[in-house]
């Protein structure tokens, strides 16, 4: 018996809203995938500008080891979901069909893991990263775990968030959780999509980073994501290169 | 034509109104043959609602697999209107309709602030007084709501009802493909496909907006342009423009070239 939507939702929410921002918070959710969705490890691997960085949380050292497998072998469902920004499920990795990836299959058959499923992580439109869940049962998802899942990945991308934050601005006193947050959630707006789209063109950066730079603005100056997306889309903001705030008279041309 | 000398003016409004039905079901239909580019089809679905019925501005939200509507496609790409759109997550006659499945109607603005004070609030800002959201659905699966925005207060005869509902039908059935409309997951794997891609729609008109201080409903034509032009999908004009392979002002030489935007 799978529980409801609604205590999963509660539950994967309470886990990533409990912990300290970064990777406890994603550990936090891996654990929470194993407790609440049925499954025997979970990871969250991160990709930023096409490449891999590897592993970030996990639900434990064999859900990390699993998921560090795709890094050994340079094959998974993680690498292939993140390539193809979809959903990449493999429910039994013993089935002669299954030839997709064979040394990560065998090593993973190995310690004991029948399925695995691998979802994108999404910051608007750029995949960072994949959440993926080893189960030693083969099979497909039952009952509301799908939907689980998708809602977990939605989730882990506040982490994530959180780390590429910290990585652009650098080890200053600014650190994430001490600033008034701007969370993954806020960025879901029609004018914060527009607005990371003039910033891919102004900063020639890509769209990770231009939304990275859209929230690190926003938390800088106390401000919603929503009032810094419409303020750059009335070109009445111009962020710089160095992601400071330039001035509108002598802004990037 | 020229047959009927006593044909009266009601009759040309009928006959241009049938005109005009067909029209919008063979554009329609257009979309949907072969490989078919949601996104188009979308805007095309909300475009013909605005353009047939007595409404300014039609929008549709899609609901992810968690129930969360996101906006999808709009009759019109002006900024100001998409604030009411994107409220509906939160309260409005769209999600009011999305929950129980029902065609919702606000005949006038005192009836707007009854049931949903913020969504009125901003609806009444950019002008509208009036408000019908139509269920999208698949079997027994909710896929998302047509909100139709007017400017005057009143409710739509129930025939124009009927032909909204119908356009939504069919749009319905292209949102997920035959293949998988019987499995739940393969169904939330499509809508959240259509919404991602509606995303990189938002940003590449961004991207192409900064490269010619265009307004987005210009940088939206000038994407739109370049992809039948190119005989290219605008999903996948977008996404290139996005990941920058292909750059903003490649997109607006080729709208100022064919005239649609002033040199």
């Amino acid at each position: 018996m799978t529980p409801s939507l609604e205590r999963l939702s509660a539950g994967l929410r309470a886990a990533v809203e409990g912990a300290e921002p970064g990777l406890e918070a994603a550990n936090e959710l891996c654990s929470a995938c194993v407790e609440l969705l049925g499954m025997d490890g979970a990871a969250v691997s991160m990709v930023h500008e096409g490449v891999s960085r590897g592993t970030f949380g996990a639900s434990g050292d064999d859900g990390r080891r699993l998921d560090e497998y795709q890094f050994t072998f340079g094959e998974g469902p993680c690498l292939d979901a993140v390539s193809h920004r979809r959903s990449v499920l493999a429910p039994d990795l013993d089935a002669p069909t299954e030839t997709r990836w064979p040394l990560f299959s065998d090593a993973a058959l190995h310690d004991g893991v029948r399925a695995v499923f691998a979802l994108p992580i999404m910051i608007t439109s750029a995949c960072v990263g994949a959440l993926d869940l080893f189960r030693a049962e083969p099979g497909g998802w039952r009952g509301e775990q799908a939907a689980g899942a998708a809602l977990a990945a939605r989730l882990a991308s506040q982490p994530l968030l959180d780390l590429l934050t910290a990585d652009l601005t650098g080890d200053e006193q600014s650190r994430p959780d001490e600033w008034a947050t701007v969370t993954a959630a806020d960025m879901d707006r029609v004018e914060v999509y527009q607005a990371t789209g003039i910033l891919i063109a102004q900063l020639d950066v890509d769209a990770a980073e231009a939304a990275v730079r859209l929230r690190a603005h926003a938390m800088a100056t106390g401000q919603t994501a929503s009032e810094v997306g419409i303020a750059i889309i009335e070109r009445r903001l111009f962020l710089d290169r160095d992601g400071g705030r330039g001035d509108p008279a002598g802004g990037p041309a | 034509m020229t047959d009927h000398p006593d044909r009266t003016d009601r009759t040309d409004r009928t006959a241009g109104r049938e005109r005009e039905v067909v029209r919008a079901f063979v554009a329609l239909s257009h979309e949907l043959v072969d490989d078919y580019d949601v996104l188009d089809m979308l805007a095309q679905l909300t475009r013909s609602c605005a353009d047939l019925l007595d409404v300014s501005s039609a929008g549709l939200l899609l609901a992810d697999g968690q129930g969360v509507l996101h906006l999808a496609a709009t009759s019109s790409e002006s900024t100001h209107h998409l604030e009411v759109f994107q409220l509906q997550r939160d309260e409005g006659p769209c999600l009011d309709c999305f929950r129980t499945g029902e065609t919702v109607v606000a005949e006038d603005p005192a009836e707007m602030r009854r049931h949903w004070p913020e969504f009125a609030r901003a609806a009444e800002l950019v002008g509208f007084a009036s408000v019908h959201a139509l269920p999208m659905r698949l079997r027994d699966h909710a896929l998302g709501t047509v909100g139709l925005f007017g400017e005057h207060p009143g409710r739509l005869a129930q025939d124009d009802l009927d032909l909204a509902q119908a356009l939504v039908h069919v749009a319905s059935v292209a949102v997920v493909n035959e293949r998988s409309a019987l499995d739940r997951d393969a169904v939330n794997d499509q809508l959240q496909h259509a919404l991602t891609s509606r995303i990189v729609l938002e940003q590449a008109k961004g991207v192409v907006a900064a490269a010619g201080e265009l307004d987005m409903e210009d940088a939206f034509h000038a994407l739109r342009r370049y992809a039948r032009d190119h005989g290219r999908r605008l999903s996948e004009v977008a996404a290139e423009v996005v990941a920058r392979r292909l750059r903003g002002p490649v997109v607006l030489a080729h709208a100022r070239a064919v005239g649609i935007l002033p040199g």
